[in-house]
């Protein structure tokens, strides 16, 4: 901290340290170090003033009251999520007796087969009737959102355990 | 990875909601609903929308808790939430409409405040006059760079936070906070001088 250089370290360098400075959540022996420099260094006592200015303007920036409902209406979208799907509603009494304890694991294959076969039998029958377009459209642009939202909660996850390293903002 | 002898309270009470406790669910939200809508206002301008992306950041808690684990600090992942579906509400130029609506909402708050009683109408003026200033030069801030500076002024968060919370580098946050506040200096330092 030479308080004679014209291009004072601590706006580049230690500027953090005055930024702190300004945020006041410096420690006490550092407010002292600092406020020895700012005594004699012009620049950073126009940098920190400016700071500070900033920090005073967006103080009066309030936000606005939140909605008296929005627990209710959070918890009604929670509710409507456990709902269970069309999906496992069909397959409910299948997994029950998958869950049943005795030799689940050969019904399972036995299951993986039949169903694939199943799969297999719908994509290729000649006379499957074909749902209305609209509706096909409706039902898959709701698949896809809900397969997007959960690999982007996976992507989220994944990061979040494993930060990785970038530099542009 | 956080020892089980440290672990801080938030993540012990999403640990509980992975368990299957509603309760401790509540209290979350009780404790973070504030900061998360603040922020997303901040973020977006509009307190609708703020709201109804702040319900869409609970529900992804909400859905993540089953693959829950306090690798990070709660809050940081739940700003990591919050800052991706804010990004993602800009990127998808969402945000642009939204800019309509706020207009009318500031100058109905405008004329809402100025009614009020208290400080003159001339006092009163001139605030809303600042605040327009201050919310119009933040929202012309790249929104990365908006978001740093949001969740370091309001919400004090640490350069690793922000940094994990916008998955970049430390280094990439503190030098793209000193750009922001550059240009916040240059155009809100003479409000307070
Ligand atoms: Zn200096």
């Amino acid at each position: 901290m030479n308080a004679k250089n014209n291009s004072c370290p601590m706006q580049n360098e230690n500027a953090e340290i005055l930024l702190s400075y300004c945020a006041r959540t410096l420690e006490p022996e550092q407010v002292i170090q600092v406020e020895k420099h700012l005594l004699g260094c012009a620049e950073c006592r126009e940098w920190a003033a400016g700071q500070q200015a900033v920090w005073a303007a967006m103080d009066t920036w309030e936000p606005e009251p939140i909605s008296a409902d929005f627990d209710a209406a959070l918890f009604a979208r929670i509710a409507a999520t456990e709902q269970p799907s069309a999906w496992e509603r069909w397959t409910a009494p299948v997994r029950q007796f998958l869950q049943g304890g005795f030799g689940w694991r050969p019904m399972l294959s036995a299951g993986a087969v039949a169903l694939t076969l199943v799969i297999a039998l719908s994509i290729e029958n000649p006379f499957r009737k074909e749902p209305p377009v609209g509706q096909s459209v409706k039902l898959e642009a709701h698949e896809i959102e809900q397969a997007e939202r959960a690999l982007e909660d996976l992507e989220m996850l994944r990061q979040l355990e494993a930060p990785e390293e970038e530099t542009s903002l | 990875m956080i020892a089980v002898a440290t672990i801080e309270h938030d993540a012990e009470l999403m640990l509980r909601v992975r368990e299957g406790d509603s309760q401790s669910f509540a209290l979350l939200l009780a404790k973070h609903r504030a900061p998360v809508i603040h922020f997303l206002y901040r973020m977006i301008q509009n307190q609708a929308v703020a709201e109804e992306l702040a319900q869409e950041v609970f529900l992804r808690v909400y859905r993540s808790r089953a693959s829950y684990e306090p690798t990070a600090k709660f809050t940081t992942w739940l700003f990591r939430i919050a800052s991706h579906v804010a990004l993602n509400h800009i990127r998808d130029g969402k945000h642009e409409r939204n800019q309509e609506s706020l207009d009318q909402d500031s100058d109905e708050g405008m004329s809402r405040q100025v009614a009020s009683t208290g400080p003159t109408v001339e006092q009163q003026m001139l605030r809303e006059a600042r605040f327009e200033e201050i919310r119009r030069t933040i929202q012309l801030l790249p929104a990365k760079q908006r978001a740093a500076v949001l969740m370091h002024k309001y919400e004090e968060m640490e350069y690793a936070q922000i940094a994990a919370a916008l998955e970049c580098s430390e280094s990439a946050v503190k030098s793209s906070l000193f750009r922001a506040y550059e240009t916040l200096r240059a155009k809100l330092a003479h409000m307070n001088r």
